[in-house]
């Protein structure tokens, strides 16, 4: 899942959550893909060592192997988003980190947040908002829908608790 | 932040003709065009085989005269032979089938358009580098239709070196022809690369959440080793045709003797490429087949792990067998013992897919719908075209067939009637999916039979030419083998109306064709995601993660 939540609330500690997209490249996958391909791609240059042909097919290789390796970095560096979400007595805070390394945050004292789950009116099914602050922000909308209804459900709950508990 | 949207709004499609089809990023849009465009390149290249057949139909040369080409052999006065425009055709065809009709039809048609799909992606990874592979192709297939009808060697247009383009031939064949016919194989295999590079980083890194390597479909697997195999492959042949390239212009040496070059090292370095690119044409067909064959058995595939590793078996093998391509250049006999057992270890993991496809229809309930009969021609024509193939990688028997037709008979059974009908298996299989509309079954059916036939009745006589000892690559040939000649244009021309025809039921089936909306026409087998959409798929497809049980539907129904 996703998802991770830390939500153990006391009078001083604050519950995190944290958001991010679903990567099927795993980091060893990564290795173990670009180092088989970089392994292949040079069987035929051993058989050219020392002739001339060498320098007629090593750049082509090179310049192949080095598009893979930039596109797979490109499409894992795409999809580098992080929301974080503090939930404290004080303030709730949701700071997105987007793959440009842009941050934006939204601050909202936890009295007048106000949590929505759109079924069908949103740009994804199951489309989560935090309203508060002056402004709506969404949550999560690159999850699956299944995991968007549980993060409602498990948001509502620690909601609820900040709310509730003295 | 990301303010939230909520406009309760819809997609909607509102891009014109030009905007859609010129500019296109959508992979289904672009699987479409590869598809069309391939079909076309097919024609022009199917009309070149066309008209070779008929000038081998009768012993003498009729057609193919200095005086210019003729279509009817009323004899107008004298002909004299013309070799020269007899091989541009070869090479044209060669080229062409072998780079701008069958992998963008397979691998950036299907690949496009269903990959992503069965993974449940909402594009590829990056649809602009997408539409650049996509116009890429058609700037090479542009290059290599001006290559024919460019100055060329002999004093006339076109080069007739052959597709493998060996020097010092290649070298020495006047004129720009063959300057456009290596820019064009460079222009298609960067446009392969790219596509490659592609469909890789969509295939391992926007699998649906669940779905690990093991549960991804059949065929977004064979396109995900094709992948692999031209992005090993293929920047080995930009190498030696760039070599070539400068041998041809700036007067490197590469492969001239005469410099310290080495003419058999192209041969080596073209087959390291060659050999795997035959794999490149036919592994996504396996994997189509493998679909179509589960479908119309009502029985999920059988042995889908075993299947899995023998597409990467044979993709791996692949890069170690070239050199049974020639083993009459002068290897040792160590050398050509080893090439001659790697290959026959292909048939290895070769015969685990044709017996797990065999097992899948053993106790199905088997419905011969069109798609279905396809992949039993296929299954059928290749194993045909294997079995020779394992008579082939003998070292010493090859040296009797090297060169004669019984190696034509072998690849074209392989590719032309191994690939291309994995080709119309998909096709038919996926039309009602991408168009909406049904093929009907009798116009199918009549598709199938007279190409079966047809093709057939081509290529089977050219296996008692081979041993007959006829030669390729000749205009004419000698009265003894004028019978198996004449049968086999025959079929030749039964194969050609039998393609005509199919492009005459593909325009009636778009322009009326009986509708078919449900998402899945077929039946529960044809279990892979795509299914779960409509026909035909809206502009955009998963925008949300697709559910687990959408499609693991293991342990199956």
């Amino acid at each position: 899942m996703p998802y991770i939540i830390d939500n153990e609330i006391t009078a001083t500690k604050t519950a995190t959550i944290e958001i991010w997209p679903y990567n099927s490249l795993k980091p060893k996958g990564f290795v173990l893909f670009l180092g088989s391909t970089c392994a292949l791609i040079s069987i035929p240059l051993f058989n050219v060592v020392g002739t001339k042909v060498f320098w007629g097919l090593f750049p082509f290789l090179f310049v192949t192997l080095t598009g893979v390796w930039f596109a797979l970095r490109r499409s894992l560096n795409d999809r580098q988003i992080l929301e974080q979400l503090k939930l404290s007595k004080e303030e709730i805070v949701l700071i997105r980190q987007d793959p440009s390394g842009e941050q934006k945050k939204w601050v909202c004292s936890p009295y007048w947040a106000r949590l929505k789950m759109y079924d069908k009116e949103g740009p994804v099914s199951n489309y989560i908002t935090l309203r508060g602050n002056g402004r709506e922000v969404e949550l999560g909308s690159f999850l699956g829908e299944e995991e968007r209804k549980n993060l409602y459900y498990d948001l509502s709950r620690l909601l609820n608790e900040l709310n509730i508990k003295p | 932040m990301a303010d939230a949207a909520i406009h309760g709004h819809e997609h909607e499609d509102q891009r014109g003709f030009f905007t859609r089809w010129f500019m296109s990023t959508n992979h289904k849009d672009i699987g479409v065009l590869y598809l069309v465009v391939s079909a076309l390149v097919g024609f022009i290249a199917v009309t070149f085989t066309i008209y070779m057949r008929l000038e081998l139909m009768e012993p003498g040369v009729q057609f193919m005269c200095m005086e210019g080409m003729r279509l009817t052999a009323a004899g107008i006065g004298e002909c004299t032979p013309n070799g020269h425009l007899w091989n541009v055709l070869i090479t044209g065809h060669g080229i062409l089938m072998m780079f701008f009709v069958v992998i963008p039809a397979l691998f950036g048609g299907f690949g496009n358009y269903f990959m992503p799909l069965q993974i449940g992606a909402p594009d590829m990874a990056f649809p602009r580098m997408n539409n650049l592979s996509f116009w890429m192709y058609v700037a090479g297939t542009t290059l290599a239709i001006c290559s024919v009808l460019a100055p060329g060697g002999n004093d006339q247009l076109g080069s007739g070196v052959g597709w493998v383009l060996y020097p010092p031939l290649s070298v020495n064949e006047g004129g720009m022809s063959m300057d456009l016919a290596i820019f064009a194989v460079h222009v298609s295999g960067a446009s392969s690369i790219l596509g490659a590079i592609n469909m890789i980083t969509t295939f391992l890194n926007m699998r649906a959440p669940g779905m690990t390597l093991f549960k991804v479909p059949l065929f977004s697997w064979s396109i995900f080793v094709t992948a692999w195999l031209i992005l090993l492959a293929l920047p080995v042949l930009a190498g030696a045709i760039t070599m070539l390239l400068t041998d041809r212009n700036f007067g490197t040496t590469f492969f001239d003797p005469a410099g310290g070059g080495d003419p058999i090292l192209y041969q080596h370095i073209l087959w390291f490429f060659g050999h795997p690119e035959v794999y490149i044409i036919v592994l996504p067909g396996f994997g189509l087949i493998s679909h179509v064959i589960a479908t119309f058995s009502r029985k999920p595939i059988f042995g889908y792990l075993p299947m899995v590793w023998a597409l990467i078996a044979i993709g791996a093998l692949g890069f170690v067998v070239w050199a049974h391509h020639m083993y009459t250049v002068g290897m040792s006999l160590t050398q050509q013992s080893y090439f001659m057992l790697a290959t026959m270890v292909i048939a290895v993991p070769t015969g685990i897919k044709i017996f797990s496809w065999i097992a899948t229809m053993w106790g199905g309930s088997i419905e011969f719908k069109t798609p279905m009969l396809w992949a039993f021609g296929f299954l059928f024509l290749f194993t045909l075209g294997g079995v020779t193939g394992i008579v082939l990688a003998q070292a010493g028997v090859d040296r009797a067939y090297h060169d004669t037709y019984y190696v034509v008979a072998h690849f074209h059974y392989v590719m032309s009637l191994g690939a291309v009908f994995t080709i119309f298996a998909g096709i038919y299989f996926y039309f009602p999916k991408m168009t909406g509309k049904m093929i009907p079954e009798w116009a199918g059916k009549i598709h199938f039979w007279t190409m079966f036939i047809g093709s057939n009745l081509t290529f089977f006589p050219q296996h008692f030419l081979g041993r007959q000892g006829m030669p390729r690559r000749y205009i004419d040939y000698p009265e003894a083998f004028a019978l198996w000649n004449k049968v086999s244009s025959y079929g030749a021309f039964l194969s050609f109306a039998s393609f005509v025809f199919f492009f005459v039921v593909i325009i009636y089936a778009i322009v009326a064709g009986k509708r078919e909306t449900r998402p899945n026409p077929w039946n529960e087998y044809a279990d892979t995601l795509e299914w779960t959409l409509p026909s035909p798929p809206p502009e955009h497809t998963f925008e949300i993660l697709p559910k687990q049980e959408d499609w693991d539907k293991s342990p199956a129904h």
